[in-house]
């Protein structure tokens, strides 16, 4: 049975006071399990992001609970929420964000040092993990000498680092063609599969969506759908259009 | 809990040392930027070099004499300024001070300014010195070439060999001419050249009252040797109570009143620490620049530390990281330069006085330098909002 490993319970996130106040999450709960990959789609500016950074522990909560496994996030102090993440959570950016000086091995090796683990098996570790996103020939190119696609595959190298049991991805296609951001898509779907990883990811883009096991819809800081790829299916052998 | 405790692991040594590690790749990845940061830090640490060790060997010419002869005390004419501008007064409270209770000897030393004729026909200012060649207090301490003992003898003197140049490049044996009258240069004397730029001139009491301006019967300093068991305090107090119309000093307080003249009277010390100041100034602003401008190109790079789990210490490690690794190479090099510059100067006559713990200081100055200037950093780190990160 799959484990729950992320719960919003009512979660709000307000920004600003009186007549500035802009409610960017609103009374989101959510139940996401291990294994699964989930889709978070929705128009620019209905609160996608904001919403990932709550579940990264990036931002608190203005109201409401969120649980990461056992611990209650809203309820932590500042000091411990960057222990979450090196535990918990690995995160893959729209824009890669690598250290240019470093190269893929040193990239992926840094976030394995911040994870406690150095020296001789961090290297091996993280040359395993490039190898494991198809880059196992590339270990010490720069940033600069690698594609768009190549660099996400470090970035996602870089996310695996120390086997977090989370990857949360934002808009990790958006600087990629097609056809790369499909394989970047295919290779988290494959990940949160073959790994019981929970995968969610923002993203814009709708031919993923056969890929996930559920997609959810945001609008105005509320999730407002909530498809399953199941349901889709059957919707699909039925010969019924969206 | 448990976090807490995974804390620490993750804290280990080889952890920082790749935060170090990274800060040098960083550092060394933009060759440009790393270049003008160390030009900057060059340039503060060869400038203070330079200036601090002139201001240095100024304060130690200022004082030179002083310090190396082994009076406790000295007798002065009432308000002097310093040791180079010597007023005349009587002989009379050399025995005055002989008698007084405390005193192991009390001796006679002359300073004068005069004029040396050079072999062009010019004249060079110079400051006679005269001691007592049979007690030899006062005389120069470093001999080249020469009996010191010679200076008992009509107009027999000592010159240094820092001055040879400036008085013609006189040799031993010769015949010079000082104020008219005829001297010959008995030997060469090391290390005692003076503040002012005018050469000093050793010879007996008794001549140097010939070949300088000071009339017979008065003497410019009276030097005074505290007896074992007195407090030289105690010796001094009673000396100034009972001589009328001098000044008595302790050696440390005549030295420094001499250097407190040249240093912060005149402005010419103040001219030299402006400089070294100036060059800290300008040397924290450039590598202040250097590591800010750094620090915003890296911004994003170190959000996503900060995402995937690094401590605002963290991060505060490889900016102080890339402060030190800049000053390290910085000083290194600045030091470098600083000596050829300084050969350059040593051979146009200009000296400089670098004793090791300066060295250490102007490194601890660089450090500092370097490390406050990356403070504005360090604030830009603390307030970075992790979700930065999340923005194309």
């Amino acid at each position: 049975m799959s484990r729950t490993v992320l719960v919003l319970d009512r979660v709000s996130k307000v920004y600003g006071e009186g007549a500035s106040t802009v409610i960017a999450v609103r009374d989101v709960s959510l139940e996401l399990t291990e294994g699964r990959f989930v889709l978070l789609m929705g128009p620019s500016g209905s609160g996608k992001t904001t919403l990932l950074l709550l579940m990264g522990c990036l931002l608190k909560p203005t109201r409401g609970r969120l649980f990461l496994f056992e611990h209650e996030v809203s309820a932590l102090d500042e000091r411990t929420l960057p222990l979450l993440r090196r535990r918990y959570i690995g995160f893959v950016f729209q824009t890669f964000n690598l250290f240019p000086a470093l190269t893929a091995l040193e990239n992926v090796e840094l976030a394995l040092n911040l994870k406690g683990i150095t020296g001789r098996r961090a290297r091996q570790q993280a040359a395993e993990l490039l190898a494991r996103v198809g880059l196992g020939e590339r270990l010490h190119f720069l940033p600069r000498d690698l594609s768009g696609g190549e660099k996400q595959r470090v970035a996602l190298a870089r996310a695996l680092a120390g086997d977090p049991p989370i990857l949360l991805a934002d808009e990790p296609t958006g600087m990629l063609d097609s056809r790369t951001g499909r394989q970047i898509v295919e290779l988290l779907a494959e990940l949160s599969r073959t790994e019981n990883r929970l995968v969610f990811m923002v993203t814009h883009d709708p031919r993923v969506r056969d890929l996930a096991d559920e997609v959810l819809v945001m609008e105005d800081g509320s999730i407002v759908a909530r498809e399953r790829a199941e349901e889709e299916m059957a919707a699909a052998s039925r010969g019924e259009r969206r | 809990m448990i976090l807490r405790e995974e804390e620490s692991a993750w804290q280990a040594e080889e952890f920082k040392a790749t935060m170090v590690s990274l800060a040098k790749k960083n550092l060394f990845h933009d060759r440009v930027r790393f270049l003008v940061a160390l030009i900057g830090i060059q340039f503060a640490v060869v400038l203070m070099t330079l200036q601090i060790g002139f201001l240095l060997k100024f304060m130690t010419n200022a004082s030179v004499l002083i310090d190396h002869i082994e009076a406790d005390l000295w007798i002065t004419a009432k308000n002097l300024k310093n040791f180079d501008f010597g007023l005349p007064f009587s002989e009379q409270k050399l025995y005055e001070a002989r008698r007084a209770p405390g005193v192991l000897w009390a001796e006679r030393f002359l300073m004068g300014f005069s004029y040396w004729k050079m072999p062009d026909g010019g004249q060079e200012t110079i400051q006679v010195i005269g001691f007592n060649p049979e007690t030899r207090i006062g005389a120069p301490w470093d001999i080249v070439e020469g009996d010191l003992t010679d200076v008992k003898y009509f107009n027999q003197i000592f010159i240094d060999e820092a001055d040879r140049a400036r008085l013609g490049f006189p040799r031993v044996g010769d015949e010079v001419e000082i104020i008219g009258q005829r001297a010959r240069i008995a030997g060469i004397t090391r290390g005692a050249k003076s503040f002012t730029g005018s050469p000093f001139v050793f010879t007996s009491f008794k001549n140097a009252l010939k070949l300088s301006f000071i009339p017979p019967g008065q003497t410019v300093y009276i030097l005074v040797k505290v007896a074992p068991g007195y407090a030289v305090e105690e010796v001094k107090q009673y000396l100034a109570e009972t001589l009328t119309g001098v000044d008595v000093y302790t050696k440390r307080e005549f030295s420094w009143k001499s250097r407190r003249y040249w240093l912060l009277v005149t402005g010419a010390g103040i001219a030299l620490l402006s400089t070294a100041l100036l060059g800290l100034l300008i040397g924290t602003i450039i590598v202040g620049q250097t590591i800010y401008a750094s620090t915003i190109d890296h911004l994003r790079e170190f959000g996503t530390l900060k995402a995937i789990g690094a401590s605002n210490a963290d991060l505060y490690r490889i900016i102080i990281a890339q402060a030190l690794i800049v000053a390290l190479i910085g000083y290194a090099t600045g030091m470098l330069l600083s000596r050829i510059f300084l050969h350059v100067a040593r051979r146009a006559g200009l000296e400089a006085y670098l004793p090791p713990e300066v060295l250490l200081a102007i490194f601890g100055l660089t450090v500092l330098m370097c490390v406050s200037a990356s403070i504005i950093s360090i604030y830009k780190i603390t307030k970075l909002d992790p979700a930065l990160v999340f923005r194309s």
